[in-house]
């Protein structure tokens, strides 16, 4: 039940949702990864791959136009 | 949407989460100033406060609906996700039926049919794959940047320059295209060609089709 980071800031649109799809391939079921994103359009397919990938999502916006997604690694 | 008694995290957060500041006094302060300038707009020419209304009403769908050109046309290829693309192609079976309907008159009387009807030739596929390899580069279309640049996302600031820089460029060697490709090209106006039924409908099977095709290759390819 380790905890990941991703750092994804400033980088835009597929470049979060690549790294984050390569670094859950690392991670074991349970583990949690954050993605830390500042580009609104991650914001959106980012959760959507997760969620269609069977994981546990969720969304946070710490503060204006920086989010933290949440996922649970299930499969 | 998330409490912390729900989240996921194993830990709790550990800097705190910054108090975020109420921006319904911006809200309302951009409101009244798009009101004020499109009143300015329309006292120098009606069309103008029209047109400004408009590109407000588009930017403000664009930034709500994460509409996305290029996504639509990357993500498929990069994630197998459609559902930008199926958004895409219902936005140009509206368009199709939208611009039908503003051309059908003028076409029937036999006058100038309104719209950017413009030859197409090689130089339409060169452009194209150009544009497409710098939108995903760049993470927008021109729509796109346009709107992320409002939204303060830094980069987009830097493509936009280098897209003006760009345009300038295309638009300083065009005559070159103009001699050579564009002017030896047809300008294909389909219901010339096939007929208005077969054209309007046609095009609306054929984008039905495509929309079909993307949901397949979003559910079968997870």
């Amino acid at each position: 039940m380790a905890e990941f980071r991703l750092d994804a800031m400033g980088e835009a649109c597929p470049v979060p949702l690549l790294r984050a799809e390569k670094k859950m391939k690392e991670l074991k079921v349970g583990d949690i990864l954050i993605v830390e994103i500042d580009h609104s359009c991650a914001m959106k397919n980012v959760p959507e791959w997760a969620r269609k990938m069977g994981h546990n999502v969720e969304l946070e916006e710490i503060e204006e136009g920086h989010w933290e997604i949440i996922i649970e690694k299930t499969n | 949407m998330s409490s912390s008694q729900t989240t996921l995290r194993t830990q709790p957060r550990t800097r705190p989460t910054r108090q975020k500041r109420n921006q319904v006094g911006y809200g309302l302060a951009v409101i009244a100033a798009c009101a004020v300038i499109g009143i300015l707009l329309g006292g120098i020419k009606a069309p103008l406060a029209i047109k400004w209304l408009f590109g407000i009403a588009f930017g403000f769908v664009l930034q709500r609906s994460r509409f996305c050109f290029t996504a639509s046309l990357r993500d498929p290829v990069l994630t197998g996700s459609t559902s930008i693309t199926r958004a895409v192609i219902i936005a140009f079976i509206l368009a199709t039926i939208g611009f039908s309907a503003l051309q059908i008159g003028p076409y029937l009387a036999g006058q100038t049919v309104p719209g950017n009807i413009n030859p197409v030739g090689i130089h339409t596929a060169v452009g194209a794959t150009m544009f497409g390899i710098g939108m995903v580069i760049a993470g927008g279309c021109a729509s796109g940047t346009l709107m992320r640049m409002g939204e303060g996302f830094l980069l987009q600031w830097l493509v936009i320059i280098f897209f003006v820089a760009g345009s300038l460029l295309g638009a300083f060697h065009f005559g070159w295209w103009e001699t050579h490709f564009i002017a030896s090209s047809p300008n294909v106006f389909l219901p010339q060609v096939l007929g208005y039924p077969l054209a309007f409908f046609g095009q609306l099977v054929l984008l039905g089709l495509l929309y079909l095709l993307a949901l397949r290759w979003e559910y079968r390819k997870l």
